[in-house]
């Protein structure tokens, strides 16, 4: 019985057992049928997350390729700014291609590069740059130019630009790569309005790349380079006139200055000459004269008449030539320097006065009016007075003398531009205007009628002029021919 | 504290005048009695490398000379495309260093080498504590990762070791290494200082994890074969949406932008890869080695998290440099070692870059720097102890202070 209860119980247990076994199993499976599903939702999740990758890393590259692409068009554009304000400011042709720099070469996005222009007259290509070749490289491009040039030649006169990307590959694009060493390239004409033209190349060795907007920057630094070259062959052009101008300038003054020291030269020597000559003659001057006043005065006994009056000749012809010596003298010492003028202020209206007295004997004898008007206050002049005295009766007694019967002689003077200056005017009957300019010549004389019957040496005004000179001032004539003259001349005015 | 820096840059086109340039300036800017010892030169491709290092030799004596030629030379003036730059230092009193280089590194294979040129750089050092090695190789040798791996089993794998991979003009055809008088490609140069020497380094590239994590499943060195059991190049195809050719033309880009990325356990940042080429079966040439089983990403940079990776890569370097002293250091110079990848990727930018390590280390100290096709330096969480890896587009900036 007990044992039957036993199996009974044992049976129950195990039934509950097995129940509860059951119900933790149902249990288990739902967390288990949860975690799988978890886990496949965090697959999903993560494949879903992985495709979101995918297309992060699609677009980041395509954005990248455009920033790329925007930042190698600011960094061209800069270095073309860069390179534009250098090539501008060259004016000498060839440091024109000497400034682009591998630097901005590689800013453009390029990393080699050549320019040649076309010599008329050697009838070849001349290299004007090379970057990134060496110099065996240039050699065997320019050996090709030339073979090619009638293409090349072509492509300048054209103004067309090729690249790698607009050449075919049956148009030559492979055999350009191979002579350029360049798998990407672009050829650019340089063509200035004058003289000799060419073309730029630029190139990278690898293959980069290459669009429009890189053919469009090289056009554009081709462009620039060709302006550069107008610009630098125009600044040239009119150095090289300037300096030939220049030149010839100093040449002139260098001829000048030679025939100016030969005038001197020749001057001075006729001054010496004058001066030697003068004082020779003033010695036996002196004596004729001497011994003619001895016979005049009859201290060696009574003349003849004839005799006294051959001797009368004698001494007035002496006096005249003692004159004449005396003005050559004074004017070869005034050339000379060795006449000092003692400078001490002096009253125009006074001295003036003084000297008219002196003239107004003449004007008097010959029925000239002598009329003074200077006016109280004109300002005082430095000057020597008795040389300036010497000009008041050299220009007067010219004036006496040239002045026919009741005519008359003005004397004016005014103040012009710091200066004081004197007009002597008379209505005599004048000068041709080629003797103006001769008149203060030494030893001329105009030619007239009362010049042949009246004696002069012809020294009087070259004296006065020296004089004039002499004193800082200036003396000029103005003539009518049979109306008369006025001879001007200015003196400092005390400041 | 004996180190001290004076920087001269130029950008003459005339090789010899460039350089004598470059070098009166750094020797002005040393402004030191004590005659300089090292002499740290970038340059870019068109100089006559060769005339430019016994220039400087000629000017200076015996003097250890070392650099590499480098697509932009970084300096405080700006980042140049054209020019050299020289670094004079003058290392004297408790600061110790001894410098090496190795040829023939194919020939040798870039494991060997790297042994051999650790145990060059070890025998000027064996009894002074070395506290910080800088190494600049050949840029286009193949499996560089090995030559770190040979050095490191020389100089241990925990040694501190920041180096560059020295560049072209993108052509990736040649790229040169100076040590002393010679200039060498298939090689590598560097110099281990001791002593008393305190440095900072900074290492961050900015790229950030896209799309579900993936596995190397098949790989052997710097080849990977099959991601998740498909050729490893079908990964590229299905998330740029082109076939095998259109990779191919597109793959400078792709490389650049889209690197593979290897996940490190506690490492701020994933390890990048660059792409170098494309397998006809089908597999990815990366410039790293890969270990099969690395769990990876894509991974997708932009401009800004790429600044912002400078400034973290500058103000670690000064956090380390900080991580001794009370006080904070006087930084004596800069060494900046910038990806071409950033370069390319930055643009008309790149010198933002530049700007905000300048704003970090302050106006007064010299900055000198390349860009490079690759970068060598220290892994810095404690599951890696500080191991050295090649690393792909990032930014390493080493201050060296007092």
């Amino acid at each position: 019985m007990d044992s039957e209860i036993l199996v009974n119980i044992l049976w129950l247990a195990f039934a509950s057992a097995a129940l509860a076994l059951l119900i933790v199993s149902l249990k288990k499976n739902e967390k288990i049928k949860y975690l799988e599903s978890a886990v496949d939702s965090l697959k999903k999740t993560l494949e879903e997350m992985d495709e979101q990758a995918k297309l992060i890393v699609r677009t980041d590259i395509a954005l990248n390729k455009t920033q790329e692409e925007l930042d190698k068009k600011l960094t061209g554009l800069y270095a073309l700014q860069r390179l534009s304000r250098a090539i501008s400011t060259t004016l000498e042709e060839k440091h024109i291609f000497r400034k682009i720099e591998i630097s901005q070469l590689e800013d453009l996005g390029f990393e080699k590069a050549c320019a040649f222009l076309w010599n008329e007259d050697a009838k070849e290509f001349i290299p004007y740059l090379h970057i990134g070749y060496m110099e065996d490289e240039i050699e065997y491009i320019r050996a090709d130019l030339a073979e090619k040039r009638e293409f090349y030649l072509d492509l300048i006169s054209r103004e067309k630009t090729i690249s790698s990307i607009s050449l075919q590959k049956e148009m030559g694009r492979l055999g350009m790569s191979k002579v350029f060493r360049a798998n990407s390239f672009v050829i650019s004409p340089v063509v200035p309005k004058e003289g000799d033209k060419g073309f730029i190349f630029v190139g990278a060795g690898v293959d980069m790349p290459l669009t429009e907007g890189d053919e469009e920057f090289i056009i554009l630094l081709a462009n620039q380079v060709s302006q550069a070259l107008d610009n630098a062959r125009l600044f040239e052009h009119t150095w090289m006139a300037q300096q030939s101008l220049e030149r010839k300038v100093e040449e002139r003054t260098q001829e000048l200055s030679l025939a100016l020291e030969e005038v001197r030269s020749i001057s001075k020597r006729k001054t010496d000459f004058i001066s030697a000559v003068s004082h020779e003659l003033r010695t036996p001057l002196t004596s004729v004269k001497g011994y003619a006043a001895i016979l005049i005065e009859e201290k060696l006994g009574a003349l003849p008449p004839a005799v006294k009056e051959r001797l009368e000749k004698i001494n007035r012809h002496s006096d005249e030539l003692v004159r004449m010596v005396n003005d050559l003298l004074d004017i070869s010492r005034i050339e000379a320097g060795k006449t000092t003028m003692k400078l001490v202020p002096q009253d125009i209206r006074e001295l003036t006065a003084s000297v008219a007295d002196l003239i107004n004997i003449q004007c008097k004898n010959k029925d000239v009016e002598l009329i003074t008007e200077i006016p109280e206050s004109l300002p005082q002049v430095m000057a020597d007075r008795s040389q300036i005295e010497r000009v008041f009766i050299n220009l007067l007694g010219n004036a006496v003398k040239f002045t026919p019967p009741q005519g008359k002689i003005t004397i004016t003077a005014s103040e012009e531009q710091g200066r004081v200056k004197i007009d002597i005017t008379d209505s005599g009957i004048g000068m041709p205007p080629e003797a103006l300019e001769r008149i203060f010549e030494e030893f001329y004389r105009v030619d007239n009628e009362i010049n042949q019957h009246v004696k002069g040496t012809g020294l009087g005004l070259s004296l006065v002029k020296h004089i004039i000179e002499a004193h800082q001032g200036r003396i000029w004539v103005t003539s009518i021919q049979g109306k008369g003259s006025t001879f001007s001349f200015t003196l400092p005015k005390i400041n | 504290m004996s180190i001290k820096a004076g920087l001269g840059i130029s950008t003459d086109k005339d090789s010899i005048k460039a350089v004598k340039e470059a070098v009166l300036q750094a020797r002005q800017n040393l402004n030191d009695t004590a005659p300089p010892n090292v002499a740290i030169v970038f340059s870019s491709m068109e100089f006559a490398h060769l005339t430019m290092v016994k220039t400087i030799s000629s000017m200076l004596g015996p003097i250890d000379v070392l650099g590499c030629s480098t697509a932009a030379v970084i300096c405080n003036a700006g980042i140049f495309r054209h020019a050299i730059a020289v670094m004079l230092l003058s290392i004297t009193g408790d600061t110790y260093y001894t410098s090496g280089n190795i040829t023939d590194i194919k020939y040798k294979t870039a494991m060997k080498a790297g042994e051999e040129f650790g145990e060059k750089l070890l025998a000027g050092f064996k009894s002074a504590r070395r506290d910080l090695g800088i190494v600049f190789s050949d840029g286009l040798i193949d499996k560089s990762s090995n030559l770190i791996y040979g050095i490191q089993e020389r100089l241990g794998s925990s040694f501190p070791l920041v180096g560059a991979l020295a560049m072209d003009n993108l052509r990736y055809s040649k790229t040169f290494v100076y040590y002393n008088n010679a200039v060498e490609n298939d090689a590598a140069c560097g110099l281990i200082m001791g002593g008393n020497v305190n440095f900072g380094l900074g290492i961050k590239h900015g790229w950030k994890p896209l799309g579900k994590p993936r596995y190397i499943t098949r790989a052997s060195g710097n080849i990977a074969y099959e991601i998740d059991d498909i050729p490893a190049a079908t990964v590229y195809e299905d998330y740029l949406d082109c076939d095998l050719k259109e990779l191919r033309v597109e793959l400078r880009r792709i490389g650049t932008f889209y690197p593979i990325g290897i996940y490190l356990q506690g490492e701020e940042e994933y390890l990048l890869r660059n792409i170098t080429d494309i397998g006809e079966d089908g597999s990815l040439i990366l410039q790293g080695n890969i270990p099969e089983n690395s769990q990876i990403r894509l991974m997708i940079g932009t401009k800004e998290t790429c600044f912002a990776a400078a400034e973290q890569a500058v103000n670690e370097a000064k956090a380390d440099l900080t991580a001794n002293s009370v006080f904070f250091p006087k930084i004596n110079f800069a060494l900046v070692f910038d990806s071409i990848s950033r370069y390319m990727l930055l643009g008309r930018d790149a010198e933002k870059e530049l700007d905000a390590i300048k704003k970090a280390v302050g106006p007064e100290v010299p900055v000198i720097g390349l860009y490079t096709y690759g970068e060598q330096g220290p892994l810095k969480s404690i599951d890696y102890h500080g191991k050295v890896y090649l690393h792909n587009q990032t930014i390493s900036v080493l201050l060296v202070g007092e």
